[in-house]
């Protein structure tokens, strides 16, 4: 089972658990809408355009409202923390929270007590958490964009706001080194999924796949096309694929759907979305 | 040893506020956690001191909420810093062309307009939970007609945020380019 935890923009959303479906443009868990939005409400749309394409199970979801005063946050880190062990899910996929170090420590300490440890994915703040609390070595998969990049190679950094100016400069002409010192000083999950003009799959410190075609440099600034790389990659995991091979097939079609959709930087997300089935349909 | 803490309830937040005097750190505190914030009284490290011996240790993520609390408050502090790194915010700015729009990059957060119209477009990348807030309360609204990212955001996501922000209106107010 893929669970996905998260949280919406919806302050009157209480922990809110199910299997989610995507219909028209809106999520729907457990017959609450939930409006398909950049951040989770796209990675959960995108893993289940993915899922449904393979006939799979609906990814289950874990959704709480947040407007980011942490509030629903610490009530889904205490969620996790009592329930990982007895919901037991094959894949964890993390995202959109409010980082607190030491609470994302107990996630972490739960889903060690899992039947068997999930394969653990972060994206978003929940990269950020893990990483700051010196955890990113427990995590199978990251998916960070250049900036976080450089974030994972900075030290110090506990969030991209404060990296070094050097490492910010960085940016493409250097993923290598920053990937290096990430690993380096054990920032990193075992593989990363760097997203960008160029993406980059890496495992274990090395960089073993590069894709840069089709070029839609729209994608940049549409709101939640890291998110839906992230969602897909769950879901080919779900559906049998191997790490390697589920960042390879989410990075294409993701590029994919830009193209079909005609990005520009005015798209929406819940457009890439809608073209991701089809492109799933032609290869 | 990546679960091995001795101090398993310890908080630890990675950013630290600091005052001119004893009785602001305290009143601070107060305020901060009767808003259910998790703080702690720390003993400043002496290359950050810069007033008392007192300072408030935060959830450095949470600095936009905080300073903005301290605000209406009217809590005195001197500066919110990281306890480690980087002592300053970033405040590299990277601007690209996309014809009739603009992307303004600050950090991790960028966000796009219409030249001619100055309508928001699109906002991407951070991961803090009040990014998909501010992003459909600011998505297709004019720049000039929507509040600043950091009035109505909680974390660091939401400054970086503020900085493309402001960088994009100045832009926009010289015409786009």
């Amino acid at each position: 089972m893929l669970l996905i935890c998260g949280t919406v923009p919806w302050t009157d959303l209480p922990i809110t658990r199910g299997e989610a479906k995507f219909e028209g443009d809106n999520l729907l868990i457990e017959n609450t809408e939930t409006p398909c939005t950049q951040g989770t409400a796209a990675l959960v749309s995108a893993a289940c355009v993915t899922a449904r394409h393979f006939k799979n199970s609906p990814p289950h979801v874990i959704l709480v409202g947040d407007n980011g005063n942490g509030k629903g946050s610490r009530l889904l880190y205490d969620y996790l923390i009592k329930n990982l062990p007895a919901i037991s899910p094959d894949i964890l996929l993390m995202h959109y929270i409010l980082p607190v170090m030491g609470l994302m420590k107990k996630v972490c300490e739960a889903a060690a007590k899992c039947k068997n440890k999930p394969i653990m994915i972060a994206d978003a703040s929940s990269m950020y958490a893990a990483k700051a609390a010196g955890l990113a070595p427990f995590f199978d998969i990251f998916t960070p964009d250049l900036c976080e990049m450089a974030f994972l190679a900075d030290p110090d950094a506990i969030h991209p706001a404060y990296i070094s100016h050097h490492l910010f400069s960085a940016e493409i002409a250097r993923a290598q080194e920053l990937i290096t010192a990430a690993y380096r000083q054990k920032s990193a999950a075992k593989t990363l999924i760097v997203k960008g003009a160029i993406d980059h799959i890496v495992q274990n410190g090395k960089i073993i796949f590069t894709l840069s075609e089709p070029d839609i440099p729209a994608l940049e600034a549409i709101g939640g096309t890291g998110d839906t790389i992230s969602g897909m990659v769950g879901s080919f995991i779900d559906a049998g694929f191997s790490h390697h091979a589920a960042a390879v097939a989410a990075l294409k079609a993701n590029r994919r759907a830009g193209e079909y959709a005609q990005a520009s930087p005015a798209t929406k997300i819940r457009q890439i979305i809608a073209a991701i089935p089809k492109i799933l349909n032609h290869n | 040893m990546l679960f091995g803490s001795k101090n398993k309830n310890k908080f630890a937040g990675g950013g630290l506020v600091l005052f001119s005097a004893v009785d602001e750190a305290i009143a601070a505190e107060k305020v901060l956690k009767a808003e259910d914030y998790e703080v702690k009284l720390v003993a400043p490290p002496p290359r950050l001191r810069k007033g008392c011996d007192l300072a408030l240790e935060i959830n450095l993520v949470e600095a936009a909420g905080v300073e903005r609390l301290f605000q209406q408050k009217k809590a005195r502090f001197v500066e919110i810093l990281p306890l480690k790194g980087a002592g300053e915010l970033l405040d590299v700015v990277k601007i690209k062309d996309f014809d009739n729009a603009c992307m303004v990059k600050a950090g991790n957060m960028k966000l796009t307009f219409d030249k001619k119209t100055g309508v928001i477009l699109n906002i991407s990348g951070g991961g803090c939970p009040d990014i998909p807030f501010l992003h459909i309360s600011m998505l297709d609204k004019k720049l000039t007609e929507v509040s600043r990212p950091k009035e109505n955001g909680y974390t660091l996501c939401a400054l970086m945020l503020d900085r493309a922000f402001t960088e994009a209106l100045e832009i926009f107010s010289r015409g786009g380019s």
